[in-house]
């Protein structure tokens, strides 16, 4: 109970400025706390601080600006990914059967299937990592109750926003078009697991997990060189405004009732645009552990 | 005016002198009061008095008692020392005449 106590004082006490976090470490040891006071004291730090940041406009600034039309802005496309491609999970994994595996047409199919469904998953998750990287860099300190609204957005963005902007979106479309598009995504919903638990497993793997794995690389930028930092921000920024015209470009072919122009706004976000943050994250990072690990950067041994 | 915290820990920090660091100054206020006193409450308190200008921190050497982490030593300024000393006229004034204070003084108005 205690080194789990004192784990969680290490997991908590990184949220504060890195020389607070060495004192408050250090006042544990001379006072020698127990692991269950510890973390109250470093809970109840962390707490003041947080709400201390929040005195300023600028954490206020992010949650509205950045927090929470990105978090529904990512409940939509994920929304989207489980309407158009719960059918097939439906399809492979309740109608499962091995004797499928005999027929040539079944793999041509799957395979269509994974070429259809997998640039779609590929692009929602670059975009959630890409989106978290933006947060995790603008948010810094405040980014654990950021993360914290981040995914109550979510949440609420799944249950209640998204069901509404398309019950909205689709009435606006009938005028539009002069038919619906489609059959609205709740009523394909029959199914408990693939009305609920399904687009939360989705919002967890696809989303969820990426965009925290960005708010943490986001949050370590601060430490890079303005080169670096414009090379790793220029990507995210162009997919923030790819997200942005798109959607703009949606709810002006709405409003003008332009069909062709509403058609093409409904397609995913590129998958160029959605891979370029992580891709060229993870080809800067390589870059700098090559540069570092080359011979010239290398302290000579005395 | 200095809030009662502000006051138990400018007087702890002046106590302590030289020695004045989180802490110290927390076990001062923790003997002073009897009461437990919070971390959060100690450093958030501490950063309140500095933007005041009542106090000045600066990090110490590491110690090998606190695992060589280093110490914010604290240090109380002049015009600190002149807040706390208003505040204890003012709390002086304020309790002139009333029973408890007549108790422990002995003395009657």
């Amino acid at each position: 109970m205690t080194r789990i106590c004192w784990r969680l004082v290490d997991i908590v006490s990184r949220v504060l400025e890195p020389g607070e976090r060495v004192v408050v470490r250090g006042d544990f040891a001379e006072s020698r706390e127990t692991g269950a006071q510890a973390l109250c004291d470093v809970l109840g730090l962390v707490g003041r601080r947080q709400a201390a940041l929040w005195r300023d406009w600028r954490p206020w600034l992010i949650l509205g600006g950045l927090v929470v039309p990105l978090g529904l802005l990512l409940s939509l496309l994920s929304s989207r990914v489980v309407g158009q491609n719960s059918i097939y999970f439906w399809m492979y994994f309740n109608n499962w059967d091995r004797a499928l595996f005999d027929y040539r047409a079944f793999w041509i199919t799957l395979a269509e299937t994974i070429a259809l469904v997998f640039p779609e998953i590929l692009a929602l998750n670059c975009l959630s990592w890409t989106i978290g990287f933006v947060l995790g860099g603008q948010s810094r300190r405040s980014i654990p109750v950021h993360g914290v609204l981040f995914c109550l957005v979510l949440l609420f963005g799944e249950f209640v926003a998204v069901p509404r902007y398309m019950q909205l979106q689709l009435l606006s479309v009938q005028d539009t078009l002069g038919q619906a598009p489609g059959r609205p995504l709740h009523d394909n919903r029959a199914v408990t697991f693939y009305g609920l638990m399904f687009p939360l497993l989705v919002q967890m793997i696809l989303v969820v997990l990426p965009s925290f794995w960005g708010m943490y690389k986001g949050l370590g930028g601060a430490t890079h060189s303005l080169l670096l930092r414009t090379i790793l921000w220029a990507p995210a920024l162009a997919t923030m405004a790819v997200l942005a015209a798109m959607q703009g470009v949606g709810w002006a072919a709405l409003a003008t009732h332009n069909r062709a122009l509403l058609l093409r706004s409904w397609q995913t976000p590129p998958l160029l645009f959605a891979v370029a943050g992580p891709v060229v994250y993870v080809a800067t990072a390589r870059w700098q552990r090559w540069r570092m690990s080359s011979p010239h950067n290398r302290q000579p041994c005395s | 005016m200095l809030g009662e915290f502000e006051y138990l820990l400018l007087t702890g920090a002046v106590r302590l002198g030289d020695d004045a660091y989180g802490a110290a100054i927390r076990q001062e206020i923790e003997d002073a009061t009897r009461r437990r006193c919070s971390i959060g409450a100690l450093y958030t308190t501490l950063d309140r008095l500095e933007a005041k200008g009542l106090v000045k921190t600066w990090m110490g050497d590491p110690t090998p008692q606190r695992g060589g982490r280093p110490k914010r030593m604290v240090r109380v300024t002049a015009e600190g020392i002149r807040a706390a000393r208003d505040f204890y006229d003012a709390m002086m004034r304020a309790s002139r005449g009333v029973s408890w204070a007549v108790k422990r003084s002995g003395v009657r108005p």
